[in-house]
């Protein structure tokens, strides 16, 4: 359509009209939207996650070190956990931005938070669950106190800490999907943008099908790792 | 730190609003935990009378936790609408994993002896659960529901962006109330999930059978 | 006769310095002219809606078409926000609204007509090392949105018949509320005191619309939803939504670093943004679900932008 002297509108390609009239599941509008908005954002959403997991492991395991050597300091770190774990997503987001302003580093900071408080928790837990009589027999064996540490409270406390890496995974992925409220990247992005464009349904089942289905492929995998690293635990009833 | 100080002075300078926000989100949360009791509470507990149903309730323990927060909320608001439902439905599936599996676990952990016991002297298995194996298991319980209550506080504040009101209207607002508004809301919140958490503790001493040892 | 030796010795190692420099410093100078100038990175942001999303994509692309770096700031919020984000620096060029600038940024009255408001938004933006490029010729005012069979029920036309309606609930971005192109002219200069507001979230006006949760909304004039027989505008003859043409916010320093070139870039796409062609594209956006990317592409290499 051109309009003398105007701009040239070209044909952008109407939708199809199960796109137009907001159907229950438009099938052509995840094949063309897979290239441009849904594999990016799923490729954003699994960068975040291992980036925050992967720093809160560390950062969990340094201060569990701590935590279990200087018993003192346990219930304050621990208080000051349970504590920054009832605030709400939305708001620790929107709490940091103005000190670290609309990025991904924002996002990470928060993330890493939520993911620390769960691991430091089942990293001190796994390492007091070690009876004293075996640290004992250890010691009495004549190793020092860090290969007492090495090869025995850590191995023991193995299957409770991969406990929490998973659960610290699954519901890392899950807050992700939150922090596209202030940084537009991870699945959520799309099921904002649908919720504005007069609640898409198609969008907001796909991509919300898409992090259940991320959630629980990466909850199947730690528990292929949880097996690979601890094969002497039975698992009847996991945590 | 500034935030902080100015949290209090939002507090201070907007009780009328904190107390209507705090009340449409105690509302909404206990609708939906109430209802998730309603539904988990009976369904875990027989499970688990019955020693039946392990894989079912490691499941649903296992896809509950994979479950993201604002996925079931923007699903509500999709197959709902904007009302009372759409939020309240994404909040009760919420809650169920951690009662059931919790339910289920507590009770099937009790000494099979004991169980024994209370059926040698004629109980009928419902008797057998009300009054033997369900003080027995209460701390289990208690410790499931806790995290429901958790879960359902801070998931609600979400709900906000689907119409839900609570106090994640202000959170979700910072244009209209600023930082300090943010934290005072957020720090509402917590403060709930506090509380929640003490009068479930309360509630769990009423019920238990005999005063727990000192340590 | 050690100590003359010393001298000569001093003067010559400052001579042999000072020719050296010279030298140097010659070399220095014809480089640096003789190396182009380098294209500024042009950090484009834009507010928190799909036109904005797409005014924002027509604006990097064609940019970056012309070799300039472009980096997409993404979506900043409200115009508040946005205007706090150019200010400090964290972005270069912003699509906003001249009415906004004069009105809700500046807080000053209402000019009487397109070209005087983007006067003055111009002259309030230079005052803060910022200026104004080019306007549109389309422009995207708030409006008095309510549902078709709404306004046949209550009778309205206008604005002000509005007053006739007991209480009724009108539903806008957050900072609606404080704005005088917005709630506040509603209710200072319409007298609609009986106004609630309802604000919104992530969810639309048409869909709060739809499923009557409110009677009355703040749609944008070139929403693709106010084609549709659907919804009616109610008229403003008090003109409070004002006149509302985009015109590129851009950092004075970015505007002298990237020269002409950059100027003529910006003011060609916004020379070819008619009311026409910004509906066609919130249309394909918001309708027909095409990404504000593959849209701005598509209009820009239509148009010989790109």
């Amino acid at each position: 359509m051109i309009v003398a002297g105007g701009p040239v509108i070209p044909n952008f390609g109407s939708g199809s009209s199960c796109e137009v009239n907001n159907g229950w599941f438009c099938t052509d509008w995840v094949w063309q939207h897979w290239g441009d908005t849904l594999q990016p954002a799923l490729v954003q959403h699994i960068e975040l996650t291992v980036i925050a997991v992967a720093i809160g492991f560390v950062v969990a395991f340094l201060l569990a070190l701590v935590g279990f050597r200087y018993r003192l300091l346990d219930p304050p770190i621990g208080i000051v956990s349970d504590f920054l774990y009832t605030i709400p997503s939305l708001a620790l987001f929107q709490i940091l931005l103005p000190i670290t302003g609309i990025s991904v580093t924002t996002v990470e900071i928060a993330l890493v938070s939520y993911t620390l408080l769960i691991l430091y928790r089942n990293m001190i837990e796994g390492l007091r669950a070690v009876p004293a009589e075996i640290v004992d027999v250890a010691r009495g064996s004549g190793f020092t106190r860090i290969q007492t540490f090495t090869r025995v409270e850590l191995p023991l406390a193995l299957p409770t800490i991969l406990a929490g890496l998973r659960i610290a995974t699954v519901s890392t992925i899950s807050i992700a999907t939150v922090a596209s409220f202030v940084v537009a990247k991870g699945l959520g992005a799309p099921i904002f943008t649908a919720l504005e464009q007069d609640v898409f349904k198609t969008e907001i089942f796909t991509a919300g099908g898409m992090v259940v289905a991320l959630a629980l492929i990466a909850d199947a995998l730690l528990v292929l790792v949880q097996r690979a690293l601890t094969p002497w635990v039975r698992f009847g009833r996991s945590a | 730190m500034n935030t902080f100080v100015d949290a209090f002075r939002f507090i201070g300078d907007n009780p009328h609003l904190l107390l209507v926000k705090t009340g449409e989100h105690l509302e909404l949360s206990g609708a939906a935990l109430g209802i998730a009791l309603l539904l988990a509470l009976p369904a875990g507990l027989w499970l688990g009378h019955l020693h039946r149903g392990l894989f079912l309730a490691a499941s649903i323990s296992n896809v509950g936790r994979a479950l993201p927060s604002l996925v079931l909320i923007a699903f509500g608001i999709t197959v709902f609408g904007i009302g009372f439902w759409n939020n309240t439905v994404a909040l009760v599936v919420l809650a169920i994993p951690p009662i059931l599996t919790n339910a289920y676990f507590a009770v099937d952990a009790v000494d099979a002896d004991v169980v024994d016991a209370a059926r040698g002297m004629g109980m009928t298995e419902l008797q057998v659960l009300l009054r033997v194996e369900l003080p027995l298991a209460l701390p289990l319980l208690f410790a499931g529901i806790r995290i429901a209550a958790i879960f359902v506080i801070a998931t609600a504040t979400i709900a906000a962006i689907a119409g839900g009101g609570g106090l994640g209207a202000i959170i979700v607002n910072r244009a209209s109330y600023g930082d300090a508004g943010v934290v005072a809301a957020s720090l509402c919140v917590s403060a709930l999930a506090f509380l929640a958490a003490l009068i479930l503790s309360f509630v769990r001493k009423a019920a238990s059978p005999r005063p727990t040892p000192v340590p | 006769m050690i100590r003359k030796h010393t001298r000569r010795a001093a003067k010559a190692a400052f001579a042999i310095s000072f020719g050296v420099a010279i030298v140097l410093g010659g070399i220095a100078a014809t480089a640096a002219s003789a190396k182009p100038q380098a294209k500024p990175t042009i950090t484009v942001g834009n507010k928190n809606f799909t036109e904005e999303f797409i005014l924002g994509q027509l604006y990097g692309q064609a940019l970056a078409a012309k070799g300039f770096p472009v980096k997409y700031a993404g979506s900043l919020g409200s115009s508040e926000l946005a205007d706090t984000a150019i200010k400090s620096g964290k972005i270069n060029l912003l699509p906003e609204y001249t009415g906004v600038i004069v009105l809700d940024l500046a807080k000053e009255k209402s000019p009487k007509t397109a070209a005087a408001t983007f006067t003055a938004a111009k002259k309030f933006e230079e005052t803060r090392g910022l200026t104004l490029l080019n306007p549109t010729p389309f422009y995207d005012t708030d409006t008095f949105t309510v549902l078709t069979s709404t306004a046949k029920k209550d009778g309205v036309k206008t604005i002000g018949d509005m007053k006739k309606v007991k209480s009724f609930t009108y539903a806008g971005f957050p900072e609606c509320q404080t704005r005088i192109t917005c709630l506040q002219g509603l209710k200072k200069i319409y007298g609609l005191t009986q106004v609630k507001f309802v604000p919104l979230s992530s969810i639309s006006v048409y869909t709060l619309l739809d499923q009557g949760k409110a009677t009355g909304g703040d749609g944008f004039s070139t929403d693709p939803q106010q084609l549709s027989g659907k919804y009616t505008v109610l008229t403003d003859t008090k003109h409070i939504f004002g006149f509302q043409n985009i015109a590129p916010v851009i950092s004075q320093k970015t505007l002298s670093a990237g020269g002409a070139e950059l100027k003529s870039t910006i003011n060609a796409v916004s020379a070819k943004l008619t009311l026409a062609a910004m509906r066609a594209m919130n249309k394909a956006v918001g309708i027909d679900k095409k990404t504000p990317a593959a849209v701005a592409s598509a209009f820009l290499k239509a148009n010989g932008l790109k």
